[in-house]
């Protein structure tokens, strides 16, 4: 048994199993033993070569062997097989893109039939995750990205929208009738145009203090933000922080003058 | 366009020769794949990718032109001989009396 060294042994590996893949599609041949062939072929040819064997060396006899794509003709393959092959043979990197972008097409086309839409747009997110972390460095991924960004903005801008705009979930609660119930409990409120105003300027100060605190925990964490949003949270700059907290600090400031300005009378 | 035409030429003839070649070379005695490699490497321009005699000698098989035996090998573990069956010499004689024809053929329609 030849030994090899780390990068040889996985590009045998890969290669290995890039053969299998595509043998496997051809019926007229008995994959298992063609493979077992391959690999007498590779030891008998690496016999005498200076141990571990380098990848260079390897790759050398990979080349004279040639790709399994050579090997069968491609007429003896099936259409389905062949994107099955590109699928499990491909490099890491291109086999999740296409894993992704196949479970981002197919969950908005079940998006109509949630919860099956939304599930496979995560499985599509999971997938372009695993391909950055796959990626020792995300630039690495040229074509790719076409592929695996996509369905990383969708669930990305549906997040940053849930986490900059909850607090104004709480409006919907408020004018679905629950505004008569505190209006009649209340006596602070005279009318209708009391409730609201009030109502709002309450939920625009307690936006205010939220975005403050996002802002605060993007200016500071700066690595949890990378994590979460890999890889555009490069793209974030701290005064983006900066002026969320501004607008997060003029938002309460205009809450509370309005309360004050309107209330003054009461008070 | 005259190289792909050459090209897509060269590797529609190559197909077929190259299992004529595999068939003749296990002829007059069995061998196991990587001698077989060996020998027909050595005729210019017969292999493009060395890896290709593998399928072909195991579709040879599933055709039932070729058959195998497991011997053991003075130089490490056991090796997998082919031989041609029955069947196997029949089809060898026709496609070299085939390839005769076709080859004397070529040669005096080329020569005028």
């Amino acid at each position: 048994m030849i030994t090899l060294s780390k990068s040889a042994k996985k590009s045998l590996e890969d290669y290995l199993r890039q053969a299998r893949a595509y043998l496997r599609g051809s019926k007229s041949l008995d994959a298992d033993e063609v493979e077992q062939n391959i690999t007498e072929h590779i030891e008998n040819e690496l016999e005498g070569a200076a141990e571990p064997v380098s990848r260079d060396v390897l790759d050398a006899v990979l080349k004279k062997l040639g790709s399994p794509q050579q090997w069968v003709p491609e007429e003896e393959l099936s259409w389905w097989w062949k994107i099955i092959f590109r699928l499990r043979s491909g490099p890491e990197d291109w086999r999740l893109a296409y894993i992704s972008l196949t479970l981002l097409v197919a969950g908005l086309l079940m998006l109509p039939y949630a919860p099956a839409g939304i599930v496979l747009i995560l499985a599509s997110f999971l997938a372009s995750r695993a391909a950055l972390s796959e990626a020792a460095n995300p630039n690495e991924l040229k074509a790719q990205k076409w592929f695996l960004y996509p369905s990383l903005i969708i669930v990305y801008l549906f997040v940053l929208l849930v986490l900059l705009a909850w607090p104004l979930g709480l409006l919907i609660p408020l004018a679905d009738g629950y505004e008569h119930a505190l209006m009649e409990s209340s006596s602070r409120f005279n009318n209708e145009t009391d409730y609201w105003i009030t109502a709002v300027s309450v939920i625009l100060a307690g936006l205010g203090l939220w975005w403050c605190i996002l802002a605060i925990v993007l200016l500071k964490p700066r690595r949890l933000l990378r994590v979460l949003f890999r890889p555009f949270a490069e793209m974030v700059r701290s005064k983006w922080a900066i002026r969320l907290l501004l607008i997060g600090l003029a938002l309460m400031i205009l809450s509370a003058g309005t309360g004050i300005l309107y209330y003054q009378d009461f008070i | 366009m005259d190289a792909k035409f050459f090209d897509n030429w060269t590797n529609q003839l190559r197909k077929g020769v190259l299992e004529l070649c595999i068939l003749n070379d296990i002829r007059n005695r069995k061998m196991y794949g990587y001698e077989i490699v060996r020998r027909l490497r050595k005729i210019e321009g017969l292999i493009i990718s060395e890896g290709a005699i593998y399928p072909i000698l195991s579709r040879l098989k599933r055709q039932g032109l070729v058959e195998t035996s497991i011997q053991e090998s003075p130089d490490g573990p056991a090796r997998k001989y082919y031989k041609l069956t029955k069947q196997g010499e029949e089809m060898v004689s026709q496609m070299n009396a085939y390839w005769q024809a076709i080859s004397g053929a070529t040669d005096s329609i080329e020569k005028g």
